[in-house]
């Protein structure tokens, strides 16, 4: 009885939760089509010319661009060196294979102010003064940890016997690596990308130290514009991004099954 | 490119295991992450140890010497602890339904849960600023549940910024939670009751250590990145509660005074890998207590 | 066609090139653990040899090197008369059959069948058809749009043999194919297997740590020990005339007897063991140590008539049912050796506890030096 009761409690907890996570992002999405320039809520009329507005708002499209080309560039990048060394790690290849991966994960622990504090000084000792490959450079860090944990997990459960059977079946050693490797991590490499492509194009705490001010990430110039002038243009953008993320998730469903993805 | 085809014959080396050239994948990626993110982060490391004239612990004494300094540190630690008891509250019971939830509905509603994380932060803490206004959700909701007489300022209080921080890491706390509990048995808690434990017997004695490494997880989890927040609390409370964070940012950014942001930056990456030292030991020792069956 | 008529066909045509696939003098090792050394095999074209050994004994590290997935230090490896050894492992045409099968399972089954032939480029017709035909072999024809993961342990097994013979190899190397599969299956799948190859006239190698599954399906056998051959040869003979006390302790059950040889002459000798003293054909020098090993069922109860038999006794420990045939369990005078007799009706009366008078042929007295 007393146990049921618990479990009806929990589930209501549940609910309230689900309410509370998305009650921010619904109020965001329900602003940006309200026809007042100050948000009130419950918000009064629709209108789309928030939408139009993105256009004429100060470095908000560049920003977007910027951020979607780092995080792409970044992700590729430590998808490639990740996968490599990952491969090295599972295949014991190299000693010490467990402190390898460890290593190459280890920038999700640091908090992201002290790896931005961290590079911004390197850059400054090293002379590198251009923002755009400084960026990318920490990105790929940023990234890199994504990739190596989900990447390291699905090639453990990797049977490497494929790759040899398809060399016996007449492909070449990266011919094999291609058809039969590839899809068989492709799940793991689909989330891997998706998590470090989110953490690239999501970052601020690296980023504001690495950005100037014909350079700025879309979250540099987003808080920018909620701190100076917020209105209902930021809520538009952030919307979109909303849609982007909901679309880019279905897309992965569709390619490989968000359930694969998952189990990984 | 990936690697090259095995060379056959290859004369006996006196080395105990022969060199594999394959194993020259792993180079680009570890010189990659010692070059871009090892040489900086200790760089960092010796910025903390200089002052004037070389090596110097000034950088510490000035952070843990000024009363100021040490409230900022006393604060991030409060809005780590605050933050991390919330979510755990929160979210234990929460993950716990979400562990008997049955088939396909489980997977719906943990994508549910998972999907606040994929939205920008700075979104959500702007949706969260919205939601504190005079005339937001929260103050209609806590006049029409008469909690107060008449909407009140929210925004840039303590309370808004854990409302907020709750919000932002709370799918942090369920996810690790729901993993652990999502593998107990649920008839566990039947058996015990049919041994004549009552309801807080059977959650103290055999719910709640089966959840603890899950507990342990999310704690440490949430606890490390709450403790280094910047964006939710820099909008949602702004100077008004100073964070490492905050002084951190301010020192680079405003102040130029890499010491004070160095010793700082060092004192917060202390904290957070103590977090995770400390939690891994914990689950290591759970392990250890308790094989896996 | 019967199995025997099949085997004796397989016998004449490796006859014809007996030396079809040639491994000369191959060695390997990993660090400073030498895992074949020296080794030489000639296997006859459409021949199926068994390399039979314990774990560790090399027999799996000599199968990667003929398909060119390791490569051995020195040694070369040829089949018909091409040599393989500098040649990579895609280009080598030698189909596998792997432990767990190494089946592709975002490929269908028919997709996986294909897999080899789309690597040489075939005509989508051609490889139609080839697929059909394979599908047929292996009787899997409802199942070709399957999943891998959808089947069962034997069918995924029928599919990896049709995917590795599919492509016409010029050899099979088929590696413990059967050990995930349960006892009633593997029995009935080994005798399939054997059949399928043999109607393809594939040359075979068969690694397996099984001795039934090597008695049952080879031509030849070769067991192997700490990375040597020793012992090559039929199953009936390697089984009968064990060349090293290892191979008769490793292919099949024995009696086993230590003793001493106590000298002898034209061919035949006396060995003193703790069952008194026994004769044996071979000559030792005398004093020196052996071991005498007998094979279960050459063994009968009762007295021997004349100079042809070794005749013991034994007090009977213990009777062990298998069906088909008996197992009966003596206790030697000396506690190291073992006595045991397969009888294939067990005669009445016949209890633990009871004395037993033994005998058997003098000419099936195995003798070996002692390890």
């Amino acid at each position: 009885m007393i146990a049921r009761l618990a479990l009806g409690f929990c589930w209501c907890m549940l609910a309230l939760v689900l309410i509370f996570l998305f009650a921010p992002i619904l109020i965001v999405v329900a602003v940006s089509f309200t026809e007042s320039p100050i948000f009130a809520f419950p918000p009064t009329g629709f209108s789309l010319r928030w939408y139009g507005a993105i256009r004429n708002a100060d470095g908000l499209i560049a920003a977007a661009w910027l951020s979607a080309q780092i995080a792409l560039m970044a992700t590729a990048t430590s998808l490639v060196l990740g996968t490599l060394a990952a491969i090295a790690v599972v295949r014991r290849m190299v000693p010490a294979g467990e402190a390898v991966a460890a290593f190459m994960a280890s920038p999700v622990m640091i908090p992201g102010l002290v790896l931005g504090i961290a590079m911004l000084q390197a850059a400054r000792a090293f002379g590198l003064t251009d923002a755009y490959s400084t960026l990318l450079m920490a990105h790929v860090v940023v990234t890199m940890p994504f990739v190596m944990r989900t990447v390291l997990a699905s090639l453990s459960l990797f049977n490497f016997d494929m790759v040899d059977a398809a060399r016996t079946l007449g492909c070449s050693y990266p011919m094999a690596l291609w058809r039969v490797l590839v899809p068989g991590i492709l799940p793991g490499f689909m989330s891997g990308a998706l998590f470090a492509f989110i953490a690239s194009f999501d970052n601020y705490p690296v980023s504001i130290f690495l950005v100037n001010v014909r350079t700025k990430t879309l979250p540099i110039q987003l808080l920018n514009q909620v701190e100076i002038s917020p209105d209902p243009t930021v809520a538009a953008v952030a919307t979109l991004l909303i849609l982007a993320t909901v679309a880019a998730l279905i897309a992965c469903d569709r390619l490989v099954g968000l359930r694969r993805m998952a189990s990984i | 490119m990936i690697a090259t085809p095995a060379t056959p014959a290859a004369a006996p080396t006196k080395e105990r295991r022969p060199f594999d050239p394959k194993a020259l994948i792993v180079l680009p990626g570890i010189a990659y992450m010692a070059l871009v993110f090892l040489i900086p982060v200790l760089r960092l490391v010796g910025d903390s140890l200089r002052g004037a004239e070389g090596f110097s612990l000034s950088g510490y004494d000035r952070v843990l010497g000024d009363p100021y300094y040490v409230q900022v540190i006393l604060n991030s630690l409060q809005l780590g602890l605050v933050t991390t008891l919330g979510t755990l509250l929160l979210g234990y019971p929460a993950a716990m339904a979400l562990s008997r939830a049955k088939g396909q509905w489980q997977v719906l509603l943990v994508a549910l849960i998972f999907l606040p994380l994929t939205v920008s932060i700075i979104v959500k803490t702007f949706g969260l600023t919205i939601m504190m206004r005079r005339d937001g959700i929260v103050n209609w909701l806590l006049v029409n549940l008469y909690v107060i007489d008449r909407p009140i300022r929210l925004v840039f209080t303590e309370f808004a910024l854990y409302f907020g921080m709750i919000n932002v890491f709370l799918p942090l706390m369920i996810l690790p939670l729901y993993s652990v509990m999502r593998m107990i048995d649920p008839r566990l808690g039947e058996a015990a009751a049919s041994l004549g434990a009552g309801p807080a017997r059977t959650f103290f004695r055999v719910t709640l250590p089966l959840t603890a490494p899950g507990i342990v997880a999310g704690v440490s989890l949430v606890f490390s990145i709450a403790v280094a927040a910047y964006v939710t609390p820099g909008l949602l409370i702004g100077d008004r509660f100073m964070t490492m964070s905050q002084v951190m940012a301010k020192a680079y950014l405003n102040l130029r005074d890499f010491q004070l942001g160095a010793s700082m930056a060092m004192i917060m990456l202390a904290i957070a890998l103590i977090v995770i030292f400390l939690a891994t030991y914990l689950a290591r020792m759970g392990v250890a207590r308790d094989p896996p069956r | 066609m019967s199995l025997s008529a099949g085997l004796a066909e397989a016998v004449s045509e490796a006859r014809v090139d007996p030396d079809y696939l040639r491994i000369e003098k191959v060695s390997k090792r990993f660090g400073s653990t030498t895992v074949l050394s020296d080794l030489d095999l000639a296997v006859g074209r459409g021949e199926f040899v068994s390399l039979l050994g314990p774990s560790g004994c090399g027999k799996t590290t000599l199968l990667r090197i003929v398909a060119g997935m390791l490569a051995p230090e020195r040694g070369q490896v040829a089949v018909g008369g091409r040599n393989l050894t500098r040649v990579q492992t895609h280009r080598r045409n030698i189909g596998v059959v792997f432990q767990n099968y190494a089946l592709f399972p975002h490929l269908t089954v028919a997709e996986n069948i294909a897999f080899g032939l789309r690597a040489q480029r075939l005509p989508a017709a051609l490889i139609g058809e080839r697929v059909k035909e394979a599908l047929a072999m292996v009787r899997l024809e409802d199942f070709a749009d399957r999943r891998i993961l959808a089947l069962s342990g034997g069918q995924q097994q029928r599919v990896a043999v049709a995917r590795a013979t599919v492509v016409k190899p010029a050899l099979l190397l088929l590696d413990e194919p059967f050990s995930s599969l349960d006892r009633k299956l593997r029995e009935t799948m080994q005798i399939e297997l054997r059949h399928l190859l043999r109607d393809l006239d594939i040359t075979s190698i068969f690694v397996t740590h099984d001795q039934d599954e090597a008695l049952v399906m080879s031509d030849r056998i070769a067991v192997m020990n700490a990375g040597r051959i020793e012992h090559l040869d039929t199953p009936a003979r390697v089984y009968a005339r064990p060349n090293s006390l290892f191979v008769m302790e490793f292919v099949g059950q024995s009696t086993r007897l230590g003793g001493t040889a106590a000298g002898g002459e034209h061919g035949s000798m006396a060995i003193d063991t703790g069952q008194g003293r026994l004769r044996a054909p071979g000559s030792f020098m005398a004093g020196s140590a052996v071991v005498l090993g007998i094979r279960p069922e050459a063994i009968e109860l009762g007295e021997g008539p004349g100079d042809a038999f070794n005749t013991v006794r034994a007090r009977l420990r213990d009777i062990v049912f298998f069906g088909a045939r008996t197992m009966l369990y003596f206790e030697p005078a000396n506690p190291a050796d073992r006595i045991l007799v397969d009888l294939a009706r067990l005669p009445g009366g016949l209890a633990p506890g009871a004395t037993v008078t033994l005998r058997w042929p003098v000419a099936e007295t195995l003798v070996f030096p002692a390890p």
